[in-house]
C-alpha cells in the first residue's frame, strides 16, 4: 500500500488534464514546476544542510540556453519538435556544468555563507543578464519561435515527468551510499572524513544533480510561456519559493517539498481565485516563513510525526525515511 | 578626465562610502552580539524612507519634525521586531539561532517590501519612489562644489559613525554590548544580560536604519524593493571590513561607495552594482569562516 499510494497518485494526476479545467491544469502545473525547484533543493539543503537560496540560477540558465540556442542557430528550425527537445536537453546540461562549476568556490563556505554567496550567484546573473541586451535581450526579454511553442497539455506531462522524477531522485540517493554520505557530512563532516568520505567530491555531486532537472525544467516551462525574462524566469521569489516550501512541508523528508509546494500554491490559487483579498501573495509567503522559523523549524511532517511519537522522535531534523541504514555494506 | 571631474565623483562616493559604512556597522553589531543575522536591515531603511516620504513630501511636514518622527516610530517598531521575531529564537545553539533569525527576518523583509510596495502604488503613486528633494544650497569651497543634500547625508552619516563610537566606548551598555560580542560566556560570567543587550542593539539598530533610509533618499532615489539589495550591501561591507569592525567597516563602505561610482561613470549606472557583487565574493573567499568565527561550537 505504501508503494501504490505514489503510483496512483501520480496516474490521476497524469490523467487530470483530460477532466480538469484549463486554469487548474495549469494551477498543477506550477505546483509540479515549484516540487522540481523544491526537491532539488532539499536534495542541499536537507540531506546536507547547506541552504542554497539561488537555486533559480539553474533555471534561469536553463531557460535562456534553450531560448539562445533556438533562436541563434536557424539551423535548428528544421529538425522541429527535436530541435525543442535538444535544446532543453543542453539547457540541463548547462545548468548541470554551471552547477559542477561554480560548486568550486561555493563550496568553501559554510552555512550562512554559503546562502548569501549562492544568493549573490544569483543577483550577479541577473544583473549580467539584463545588462547584456546584446546577448540576452536585456529587459525586452526573449520571445519563442512559434514552432517550437509547447501546449499547456503538452507542458503539463512534461514536468510531472519531471516533478516525479525529482522525487524519485531524491528516494534513490537517499537510499544509496550518496545519500549516507550526504547526511554523515550533514551530521558530522570530521566524523564523515575520520570514515573516507569526500566531502567536497559528496557536495558537488549533490549540486549537479539538484541542478539537472531545474535546468531541464527552466527550458520547457520556457518553451511554454513563450518569453522570458529576468522576472521571469530568474526572479527573486522563484529563488526563494522552493527554500519555503522544502521547510514548510520538511526539509530532509522525502515528501515535505511536495507537501510544502502543495501548500504553497493552494495559498496562491486560493488567494488570486477564490478569496480576491488585497493583500499580495509574496505578504503571505513572508508569514509563513516566520512562522516555520519560530514555530516549527522542522516543518509540517516532522511536526506532526513527533507529535504523534514524541518518545521515539530524532533530536535532530529526520533522517529521509527509516530503513536506510540497512544499506551499510 | 579633469581634476575636477574626478574629484566630484569620489566625493559623491565618499556620501555614498559613508551610509553604507553606517548600515554596515549596525548590521555588523547585530551579528555580532545576537548572532541575529537580520535580512531585514535593508527593509527598515526602505520603511524609514517610505515613511519620511510620506511625512515630507505627501503631508507636507517639516524635514526636522519628520525625521524625528521616523526615528520615535521605528524605536517602537525595533522593540516590538526584537520581541516577537528574535526573542522566541533565543535559547536554541548559536547556530540556529543563526538560521532561525534568516529565516524569520528574510520572511519579514519579502513581506514588509511586498505589503508596501502594494498600498503605496494603490494609494500614493502607480510607481512608487521614495525620495526627498530638498532645497539646500550648494557648498562652495575654492572651485570644489558640494550639493547642499550630499552635504547634509555626509554630515549625518558622521554624526552617526560618531555617536555610535561613542555609545560603544563610553556608555555602561555600549560596553556590555562590546563584551557580548568579544566573549559571550565571559560576559554572562561577570553579570551582563544577554536579553538586554540584545533589546538594546537591535532596537537601536532598527531605528537608525530607518534614518539612515531617511537620509539615503535624501542623496538616492529608493524603491519599495530594494531592501534586499541594500541588506546585501551592508553584509558585504560587514564581511570585507570584519564582523564589529568600526575602522574596517569605515574603510569598506568609502572603498565600496568610490568604486561604485567610479564604476558608474565609466561602464554606465547599469554595471555599478556590480562591484558590491564583486566586493562580496572576494570578502566571501578571502575569509570564509568569518561569520562563524563568533559562534561558539
Amino acid at each position: 500500500m505504501r508503494r501504490a499510494g505514489p503510483a496512483l497518485l501520480l496516474v490521476g494526476l497524469a490523467l487530470a488534464p483530460w477532466g480538469l479545467a484549463r486554469d487548474l491544469a495549469t494551477a498543477l502545473l506550477f505546483t509540479f514546476l515549484l516540487v522540481i525547484l523544491a526537491s532539488n533543493y532539499d536534495l542541499l539543503g536537507g540531506y546536507l544542510g547547506l541552504y542554497n537560496l539561488g537555486q533559480a540560477s539553474f533555471f534561469g540558465l536553463g531557460a535562456y540556453t534553450t531560448f539562445l540556442l533556438l533562436l541563434r542557430i536557424p539551423a535548428l528550425a528544421h529538425l522541429g519538435p527535436v530541435a525543442a527537445v535538444l535544446t532543453v536537453l543542453l539547457g540541463g546540461v548547462v545548468a548541470a556544468m554551471s552547477a559542477g562549476l561554480v560548486a568550486y568556490p561555493l563550496l568553501r563556505l559554510r552555512e550562512a555563507s554559503f546562502a548569501v554567496g549562492t544568493f549573490g550567484l544569483l543577483l550577479l546573473l541577473r544583473l549580467l543578464v539584463d545588462n547584456l541586451p546584446g546577448l540576452t535581450g536585456g529587459s525586452h526579454g526573449l520571445y519563442v519561435p512559434a514552432q517550437h511553442y509547447l501546449s499547456l497539455r503538452a507542458a503539463y506531462w512534461l514536468l510531472l515527468g519531471l516533478a516525479a522524477g525529482s522525487v524519485a531522485m531524491n528516494w534513490i540517493v537517499g537510499r544509496g551510499r550518496l545519500g549516507l554520505a550526504m547526511l554523515a557530512i550533514r551530521e558530522s563532516e570530521a566524523a564523515a572524513a575520520a570514515v573516507g568520505i569526500d566531502r567536497f567530491r559528496v557536495q558537488q555531486i549533490a549540486f549537479v544533480l539538484g541542478a539537472f532537472p531545474t535546468g531541464l525544467a527552466g527550458g520547457v516551462f520556457g518553451l511554454h510561456t513563450g518569453y522570458i525574462d529576468v522576472s521571469v524566469v530568474l526572479g527573486i521569489e522563484r529563488s526563494l519559493l522552493p527554500v519555503i516550501a522544502a521547510m514548510l512541508g520538511g526539509s530532509g523528508t522525502l515528501w515535505g517539498p511536495v507537501l510544502g509546494s502543495a501548500i504553497l500554491r493552494g495559498i496562491d490559487v486560493a488567494l488570486k481565485n477564490y478569496l480576491r483579498l488585497p493583500i499580495p501573495a509574496t505578504a503571505l509567503y513572508g508569514a509563513v516563513l516566520v512562522l516555520i522559523a519560530l514555530r516549527m523549524p522542522q516543518g509540517i511532517l516532522a511536526h506532526v510525526r513527533l507529535r504523534r511519537a514524541p518518545r521515539a522522535a530524532p533530536a535532530r531534523a529526520p533522517l529521509s525515511r527509516p530503513g536506510h541504514v540497512e544499506d551499510v555494506p | 578626465m579633469e581634476l575636477q571631474v574626478l574629484i566630484e565623483l569620489v566625493v559623491g562616493g565618499v556620501v555614498l562610502g559613508g551610509l553604507y559604512a553606517l548600515m554596515a556597522f549596525a548590521f555588523s553589531l547585530v551579528l555580532a552580539t545576537t548572532h541575529v543575522l537580520n535580512v531585514a536591515h535593508g527593509a527598515f531603511m526602505v520603511l524609514g524612507a517610505a515613511l519620511s516620504t510620506l511625512l515630507v513630501r505627501h503631508l507636507h511636514l517639516p524635514l526636522a519634525a519628520g525625521l524625528g518622527a521616523v526615528f520615535g516610530v521605528f524605536l517602537v517598531v525595533g522593540w516590538v521586531f526584537e520581541s516577537t521575531l528574535i526573542r522566541p529564537l533565543t535559547g536554541r545553539p548559536p547556530a540556529q539561532v543563526l538560521v532561525g533569525s534568516i529565516l524569520a527576518t528574510f520572511g519579514l523583509a519579502i513581506a514588509a517590501e511586498a505589503l508596501v510596495g502594494f498600498y503605496w502604488a494603490r494609494a500614493i503613486e502607480p510607481q512608487p519612489i521614495f525620495a526627498l528633494e530638498l532645497g539646500i544650497r550648494s557648498i562652495r569651497i575654492g572651485s570644489l562644489v558640494i550639493s547642499g543634500p550630499r552635504a547634509l547625508v555626509l554630515a549625518f552619516s558622521v554624526l552617526a559613525i560618531g555617536l555610535l563610537h561613542l555609545f560603544l566606548t563610553r556608555t555602561r551598555l555600549g560596553k556590555e554590548a562590546r563584551a557580548v560580542a568579544q566573549n559571550p560566556v565571559g560576559a554572562l560570567v561577570i553579570g551582563i544580560e544577554p536579553a538586554r543587550v540584545a533589546r538594546t542593539v537591535l532596537t537601536l539598530s532598527v531605528a537608525s536604519s530607518a534614518l539612515a533610509g531617511a537620509f539615503f533618499v535624501v542623496a538616492i532615489p529608493l524603491n519599495p524593493y530594494d531592501g534586499l539589495r541594500l541588506t546585501m550591501v551592508a553584509f558585504t561591507v560587514a564581511a570585507a571590513g570584519g564582523i564589529g569592525n568600526l575602522p574596517g567597516a569605515l574603510g569598506a563602505g568609502v572603498g565600496l561607495g568610490i568604486a561604485e561610482v567610479l564604476t558608474g561613470y565609466w561602464a554606465g549606472p547599469v554595471w555599478s552594482p556590480v562591484t558590491y557583487l564583486l566586493l562580496l565574493f572576494a570578502a566571501l573567499l578571502a575569509r570564509p569562516a568569518e561569520l562563524l568565527r563568533r559562534l561558539p561550537r
